[in-house]
């Protein structure tokens, strides 16, 4: 019964996956409306019952950890789930293997809770794997166009080689430790050569996935390449994933080699930063420029973690969250104007709010969010992450992070001065949107300003942020 | 100092090494399978050297038997296997040969430099014991990683199909 209940999460999300297999198998030509019903309401079933409490605990003699924080993150994982599939609901329509979308997605997000919640090394590898490699399948799901095939090979190229740096961190960490244990290892790790070695190339496979520089040559590609529900699971649902897991692994494993790693976090935070915003200020294509955004916000988050634990963790999650709502508001937007009129570029956005205004304004607040302006969530998650980065007294690293948010200001604002402002013989014409899609917007929007106005939501990480 | 044992292993590693990097540098890809395929035998071996009877056997099985058969299987269907692949460019070449020879200092130094100590407890290889704890719940057993890896081929396949499955324009 304890297994039931503790490993509710994945559970739901398995079943579902055989629901989907066996109806995959049984099909005879169902319509695709069909299809997206079925598989929505069992996505919203399944986001309801990741809400449910948790008690924490171990299964497996320690291979699987059941704690509170890794729990709020499947939650908001489902809902970021649930929430792009219901915003793709038009590409998906035109998509001729909907079933096989699904269960390649949700087996991503199993990936990822196993990944949260792995009590070992190489259930910490395997569940990396499995939240990778279905992932650049899913990129290749624009089937006919060649761009999307590039960005799956390179996605899966680039992961192969983080994975091979990864194995070999591990087998470092065996070898000097004897052990693949997360509990175990937290004691044992000290600061000698094998160890930070071992750290710093498992800290490659992670940096990967969160696509910090200097690993993130894949991101703009891939981003571009791939369908936009894709890109949007890519870079808000995998990213968060990576971020509690990251922030567990360094407080609660690595904790010994702090010394060592705040080091680390303190170059490749500024370096991201940078190099994200001198990149997203030439970009054209909009998930180019979202690719570029996101880099330079997982800089932000990386200035956070490097403060001190509590506040560190809590800044991070809180962070995340604005991220995933903001993000996926924009991915939304995006994802409707590529879907119906074909077009991906700013130039192309000039005039939107004259026949969109509900997306041209959805969009408008997504982007204040990512940049930091008040009242909307992103400006208390940015005070947050330096005021956690600012705990450890180092004002160099804060004056930078404050600097390149400025920055990120200009293009930010770029985009929405050419929803509003430029005026626009061609812009786009009025675009019927489907009640799902007003719906995902709709709740991304509360979720942004809600986040925004309420302490209690930052409070409540923050309890659950103390046990790590 | 070198008895047999030490100079049967400096072998097996050469042996290993030089195909590894014939495989990596070949220019048709029909033959890197095959290199890779003699690389892998001297992975085999090593397990041999190490008493790894059962390991050895799985690598050879797997391996050598499987995964070998199914690269060059595909390389058959996808590729034109007799043609040349295009020459490396040589500013490149150069690049990654300082950035593995610095790879291999640090690692090398690294390994030189730490004390490592030796393990005193046995260890117990037989075939019974990695099968129950294949299956085993508790905290030294592998029954949920199992599993996991079962999901993950099954998505796998299931990414496969999606991609080679040709699709008959007009059908859903």
């Amino acid at each position: 019964m304890d297994l039931i209940l503790m490993m509710k999460n994945e559970l739901m999300l398995v079943f579902i996956i055989v629901i989907l297999l066996v109806m995959k198998v049984a099909d005879n030509g169902r319509s695709s409306g069909y299809w997206i019903g079925v598989i929505n309401v069992l996505l919203i079933v399944n986001c309801i019952i990741d809400w449910l409490p948790v008690s924490e605990g171990e299964l497996f003699g320690g291979v699987y950890k059941s704690y509170a924080l890794g729990n709020f993150g499947k939650s908001l994982l489902s809902t970021g789930t649930l929430l792009i599939s219901l915003f793709s609901t038009d590409w998906l329509k035109r998509c001729q293997h909907i079933a096989e979308f699904y269960l390649l997605m949700i087996s991503t997000l199993l990936g990822m809770f196993f990944m949260i919640s792995s009590g070992n090394l190489l259930m910490f590898y395997l569940s990396l794997e499995l939240s990778t490699i279905p992932l650049a399948a899913m990129c290749n799901f624009g089937l006919t166009e060649r761009k999307s095939g590039e960005a799956a090979m390179k996605l899966i190229l680039s992961s192969a080689f983080s994975s091979c740096l990864m194995l070999m961190g591990i087998s470092f960490l065996y070898g000097a430790s004897g052990t693949i244990n997360f509990e175990v290892l937290s004691i044992i790790v000290q600061e000698t050569p094998l160890y930070i070695m071992g750290f710093v190339l498992l800290f490659v496979g992670v940096a990967f996935k969160l696509s910090v520089v200097p690993f993130h040559l894949w991101t703009a590609d891939v981003y571009e390449g791939a369908p936009v529900p894709v890109t949007a699971f890519l870079s808000v649902i995998s990213k968060s994933a990576m971020i509690i897991v990251f922030s567990f692994l360094l407080y609660h494993v690595f904790g010994s080699l702090y010394n060592s790693w705040y080091l680390l976090l303190y170059v490749l935070s500024i370096v991201t930063m940078i190099t994200g915003n001198v990149f997203a200020i030439r970009q054209e294509n909009m998930k180019r420029f979202l690719a570029f955004s996101s880099i330079t916000q997982m800089g932000y988050i990386l200035v956070g973690i490097s403060g001190s634990s509590a506040e560190g963790v809590t800044s991070s999650v809180y962070f995340i969250v604005v991220y995933l709502f903001s993000n996926i508001a924009a991915f939304g937007v995006i994802s409707q104007i590529a879907e119906k009129s074909g077009k991906e570029t700013i130039s192309s956005y000039k005039g939107l709010a004259k026949h969109n205004p509900f997306l041209a304004w959805t969009m408008a607040i997504a982007l204040f969010s990512l940049a930091g302006i008040p009242p909307t969530a992103g400006f208390f998650g940015k005070i947050f992450l330096l005021k956690a980065g600012a705990s450890k007294g180092d004002l160099f690293l804060i004056t930078i992070a404050a600097l390149n948010m400025i920055v990120a200001l200009y293009y930010y604002l770029r985009v929405i001065r050419a929803m509003f402002m430029d005026e626009n013989e061609d812009s786009i014409p009025v675009l019927h949107s489907g009640a799902p899609l007003k719906v995902a917007l709709a709740i991304c929007l509360i979720g942004i300003l809600i986040t925004g106005f309420s302490g209690p939501v930052y409070e409540y990480i923050f309890t659950l942020s103390n046990g790590i | 100092m070198m008895d047999a044992s030490v100079i049967s292993f400096y072998v097996i590693s050469a042996f290993l090494l030089t195909f590894g990097l014939m495989a990596v540098t070949a220019k048709k890809i029909f033959r890197s399978a095959i290199w890779l395929l003699f690389s892998l035998v001297g992975i085999a071996s090593l397990y041999f050297w190490m008493d790894l009877q059962f390991l050895a056997a799985v690598q050879i099985i797997v391996y050598i038997g499987g995964i070998v058969v199914l690269i060059i299987f595909s390389i058959f269907l996808t590729q034109d296997s007799g043609s040349a692949l295009p020459r490396a460019i040589k500013s490149r070449k150069i690049g990654a040969a300082l950035l593995s020879v610095f790879g291999f200092g640090i690692i090398a130094t690294l390994l030189a430099r730490t004390a490592f100590v030796e393990t005193t407890t046995p260890m117990d290889v037989e075939m019974k014991t990695i099968g129950f704890k294949m299956l085993s719940l508790g905290g030294d057993g592998y029954a949920l990683p199992f599993e996991l890896v079962s999901i993950l081929l099954l998505a796998a396949m299931i990414g496969c199909i999606v991609i080679a499955v040709k699709n008959i324009p007009g059908k859903p």
